[in-house]
């Protein structure tokens, strides 16, 4: 039985196509095949941060129009074989898409993938509803912001009104050393409005960054890096294992007694 | 906010005499009946000011159902009462998926258009055609309040609940959302965003939370916006018009006085 998830927060920014990139690529490395669809039809990303761009041939526009097969329009990820992008027109809007297209679509894709996992864009217009049109479980991205935590409140009525019932959080880019002075909300403030089950916490790291301009997800990284092994984690969750949370603050006074000690030493 | 001597933090205003009298109308409503469930679509002529599309309704019906559907008993036959509302095939058939995953069944479409009832009818319910309601009277006279809401739910934001009686939510009502009540107003959870009891005018309702944190309340044609600094500890509260304006007591010491106070 396949799975068809939608990663959505509402706002945008907080990291939506990131951690649908890096949790497509981990749930491949699991052994996993994973079809990633980005709906963000007109601003599309998911290509880029992939590294893909320079394969993408058709889209899922061209799929809708009969121009080309669906299997023509996939894209093969280059490093893991189970992993394949449907990639946006980037040349539409949002309205060239309605919410029957994409359910059949999901439907064609879920025969062959273990994983269809939906990039949703920002907002909750036409291109939102697209996106969850198909969806049965849902990802909420949020980043430990009261703008960011209020859309994401919104969003999950609305799903919650589309009548997907399983829907988990991840909280992105927390600064553990700013929740520690009390100058961010903390994992529990969030938690305690949003009331949906956390499968994920990842911390900010300077490396998603250049992981993203150089369009290699950060778990492909040989050097492990703290979001890397969030990411990680969160694939395993999925995939129904129970992985301990990261204890953040530790591991960031670790760090810092690590270079005090080789500092000093 | 945890009693009275807070009272000078509690920015209390009176608001232009609103003529809004609130009319649950303008929602999706359930209302049992004789042993039967009538699903209350909002009809046109109410809906233009804040229902307009199908997708806010349907979005509005799912809320109601999601929000009661402990209380619901399984094969309870449903009556929609769709009035002037014009409803397709599909529609009809995505109510009757909605209400059947609650174990409840569409039976019976009352309906003043032709063509919802010929939709109906090709669709296989029972329906009841009524002629043209007589649109744009809204009768003046006061009406009796209606049967307390009861919900269970989080009432999240972007999310309006609006009723002609008295409110029981049971679970938080979070910043960005919004209840609004002719009668009293319940929250068995936390309080953190707006809340309008009595908005019908009567300013003698009250609004009780476990956790009171909101963005604002209102009380009548009372605002009265929560205080800066965030207390300590909280208890139940609850909020009442005085002269002075909205004030809020620990539940407890109100009662209390409410019973002294009685001659």
């Amino acid at each position: 039985m396949s799975r068809i998830i939608v990663t959505t927060s509402g706002k945008g920014g907080v990291g939506k196509t990131t951690v649908t990139a890096n949790i497509g690529m981990a749930l491949a490395r699991l052994g996993r095949k994973v079809v990633l669809v980005d709906a963000d039809f007109g601003l599309r990303n998911l290509d880029l941060l992939l590294g893909l761009e320079n394969r993408v041939v058709y889209t899922a526009v061209e799929v809708f129009s009969g121009e080309c097969r669906l299997e023509q329009a996939l894209v093969r990820d280059k490093r893991e074989s189970g992993l394949v992008l449907l990639p946006a027109a980037q040349n539409r809007t949002k309205e060239a898409v309605n919410p029957d297209q994409m359910k059949q679509l999901v439907a064609d894709l879920t025969k062959v993938y273990d994983y269809v996992v939906i990039d949703c864009p920002a907002g909750i217009e036409m291109g939102f509803k697209n996106a969850v049109a198909a969806a049965e479980e849902a990802l909420i991205v949020t980043t430990p912001e009261i703008a960011a935590v209020r859309d994401a409140d919104r969003v999950v009525g609305l799903l919650e009104a589309q009548g997907v019932k399983r829907i988990h959080l991840i909280l992105n880019r927390l600064r553990p050393a700013m929740v520690q002075v009390n100058d961010m909300m903390s994992v529990q403030d969030v938690q305690e409005l949003l009331a949906i089950p956390l499968i994920g916490v990842v911390p900010e790291d300077e490396r998603v960054i250049v992981s993203t301009n150089r369009g290699e997800p950060l778990v492909l990284a040989e050097t492990p890096s703290m979001a890397g092994i969030a990411f990680d984690n969160i694939a395993r969750r999925l995939e129904g294992e129970t992985v301990e949370f990261m204890d953040l603050e530790a591991a960031q006074n670790g760090l810092f007694s690590r270079i005090r000690n080789w500092l000093f030493g | 906010m945890t009693s009275d001597s807070v009272l000078p933090d509690l920015v209390t205003s009176v608001t232009s005499p609103a003529s809004e009298t609130v009319n649950s109308d303008i929602q999706v409503r359930f209302k049992t009946e004789e042993g039967r469930l009538l699903l209350i679509l909002p009809t046109e002529a109410q809906t233009f000011t804040s229902v307009t599309n199908w997708n806010d309704l349907w979005q509005q019906m799912k809320q109601r159902l999601n929000g009661g559907d402990r209380f619901w008993q399984p094969q309870t036959p449903v009556h929609l009462i769709a009035a002037d509302r014009l409803l397709d095939g599909r529609q009809l058939q995505a109510v009757a998926d909605a209400l059947s995953e609650v174990q409840l069944q569409l039976k019976c479409i009352h309906t003043s258009r032709r063509q919802t009832a010929v939709a109906a009818a090709t669709a296989g319910y029972s329906v009841e055609q009524q002629p043209s309601f007589p649109a744009l009277n809204p009768t003046p006279t006061p009406q009796p309040i209606a049967e307390p809401l009861y919900l269970q739910m989080t009432v999240r934001s972007g999310i309006e609940i609006r009723h002609s009686g008295t409110v029981v939510i049971l679970g938080d009502i979070n910043p960005g959302g919004i209840v609004v009540s002719n009668g009293d107003i319940l929250v068995w959870g936390r309080l953190r965003g707006i809340a309008h009891a009595g908005a019908g005018g009567n300013s003698k309702s009250f609004i009780m939370a476990l956790q009171m944190e909101p963005t604002q309340l209102r009380i009548a044609d009372f605002v009265a916006r929560a205080p800066q600094v965030l207390p300590e500890q909280y208890y139940p509260e609850i909020a009442y018009v005085t002269p002075e304006g909205i004030r809020i007591t620990k539940v407890a010491e109100f009662s209390k006085s409410q019973f002294l106070s009685k001659p």
